[in-house]
């Protein structure tokens, strides 16, 4: 399978990644429920840089060893940055009057996440999801 | 400072039947540097156009019956003559001189008639390059010794023409918005049940402005049917992530301070365990697991009591 990108800045392509999320979650063969949980934490970094980054790329791609394959999602947005990680990466906390789960909740909801912030220079976070089945 | 970057946008009278005002026209014009210059150099070339309209309304319409897409809406031959001498003229209103409201009107309507026939907005800009073509290469040899007003002609030709363009994809966006917002209406109501209970099944995507609208529609059936219970069925929605969570629960608050319980039904079980490891806490929100039994518990809720009539006759047709 090769790397999707796709470009976000509307609610539209928020959508539109979720879905594409889904197919790519489907292709490599993940549970419907792991689909749900995939295109949620999609949903969930993709309104973080519509929110505040106003436009940023989702990549997507299969990866994988041996004995396990899984889902690699690449956000990356040249934003505002963040300026404080651990203290947007807990519970609850939010600038935009929001729940605050957004990148907490895109973490428990993946298998492996890892972020990288500048403010003044952008935002990267890299999710991957593996298949647990195979 | 608010007021620092606040533009006057003029006139905000719309042209009938558009989302467009006269003061978005002039805004239109000024960004497309369409100026008094521009439509004396127009009006200069007059002759010139009309000299050639009709020639180029015949390689226009060639070019148009030579593709199966463009040719099928010209089958009736009076329809074809009729649009040959409203193309006639069209091009010659574009150096007429003239380009104020009635102008600008006639493109918007004719926006709308393209929309009405089904013709696309890429076989309109298709069509439109055909014609720049043609007068661009009459332009160059009419004017082979001025070639620099030839170029100023055109150049001033192709503002007008964009502001045509502009004008034309109005009325394809304006269908666009509409339909999305008759959809919109469609896909989100509240309908009354029994005296004081409303259901609203939810179906698709909730995106943010849907969310809104979700929200006003309820709280304004509330009102007006003056109801107790507001039973939310969202069987149909195949993912709540913590935006549209934080809605529901802001939604329940809302009917809450109106004096109304909301029951929220039909979670399926892989939004139920994502909303739990996403974090959302939904403990102020009452849920049942499907839409019947939500209705049974709201009508419980209201006193009301369902007894089976074991006499009654099976409906017969």
């Amino acid at each position: 399978m090769q790397e999707i990108r796709i470009p976000i800045c509307s609610d539209t392509d928020i959508v539109a990644a979720r879905k594409l999320g889904r197919e790519m979650g489907t292709k490599l063969g993940f549970s419907s429920s792991e689909l749900t949980l995939i295109a949620t934490a999609i949903s969930e970094i993709a309104r973080n840089m519509v929110t505040y980054a106003h436009d940023g790329v989702i990549s997507f791609a299969a990866v994988g060893t041996t004995n396990k394959r899984g889902l690699l999602i690449v956000a990356e947005d040249k934003g505002p940055g963040i300026a404080d990680l651990s203290l947007a990466l807990q519970d609850g906390y939010s600038t935009s009057k929001s729940l605050g789960l957004g990148l907490p909740g895109a973490k428990r909801l993946m298998d492996e996440f890892e972020i990288d912030s500048k403010p003044g220079v952008g935002t990267v976070i890299k999710m991957i999801k593996w298949n647990r089945r195979q | 400072m608010v007021f620092k970057d606040t533009m006057h946008i003029g006139n905000l009278e719309q042209f009938e039947g558009t989302d467009v005002t006269p003061g978005e026209i002039s805004k239109r014009k000024d960004f497309l540097q369409f100026r008094d210059a521009d439509i004396e150099r127009l009006l200069e070339i007059r002759q010139f156009s009309q000299e050639h309209v009709e020639s180029i309304v015949e390689e226009f319409y060639h070019h148009l019956l030579s593709f199966p897409d463009t040719k099928e809406f010209f089958r009736d031959p009076r329809v074809l003559a009729r649009v040959k001498k409203a193309q006639i003229d069209y091009f010659n209103q574009l150096t007429a001189g003239n380009y104020s409201d009635d102008y600008v009107r006639g493109r918007l309507k004719i926006g709308r008639v393209h929309q009405n026939i089904g013709l696309s907005f890429d076989t309109y800009l298709g069509a439109y390059r055909r014609y720049l073509e043609s007068f661009f290469l009459r332009l160059f040899d009419a004017y082979r010794s001025e070639p620099e007003k030839a170029v100023n002609s055109f150049l001033s030709m192709l503002k007008l023409v964009f502001l045509d363009i502009s004008l034309a994809m109005d009325s394809y966006l304006r269908t666009i918005r509409l339909q999305t917002e008759a959809i919109r209406e469609l896909a989100t109501p509240v309908l009354q049940v029994r005296q004081g209970l409303l259901i609203s099944p939810i179906i698709g995507l909730i995106d943010t402005q849907r969310a809104r609208q979700l929200t006003e529609s309820i709280l304004r059936s509330i009102r007006e049917q003056r109801a107790k219970v507001v039973v939310i069925d969202i069987t149909g929605v195949p993912l709540v992530d913590s935006k549209v969570a934080n809605h529901l629960v802001q939604t329940v608050e809302a009917a809450r301070l109106m004096g109304a319980m909301v029951i929220l039904t039909g979670i399926s079980p892989e939004i139920a365990q994502t909303l739990v490891v996403l974090g959302v806490n939904l403990s102020t929100v009452r849920t049942v697991g499907d839409l019947q039994g939500g209705l049974e518990e709201a009508e419980r809720y209201l006193g009301y009591r369902l007894v089976k009539d074991d006499k009654a006759t099976p409906f017969q047709s």
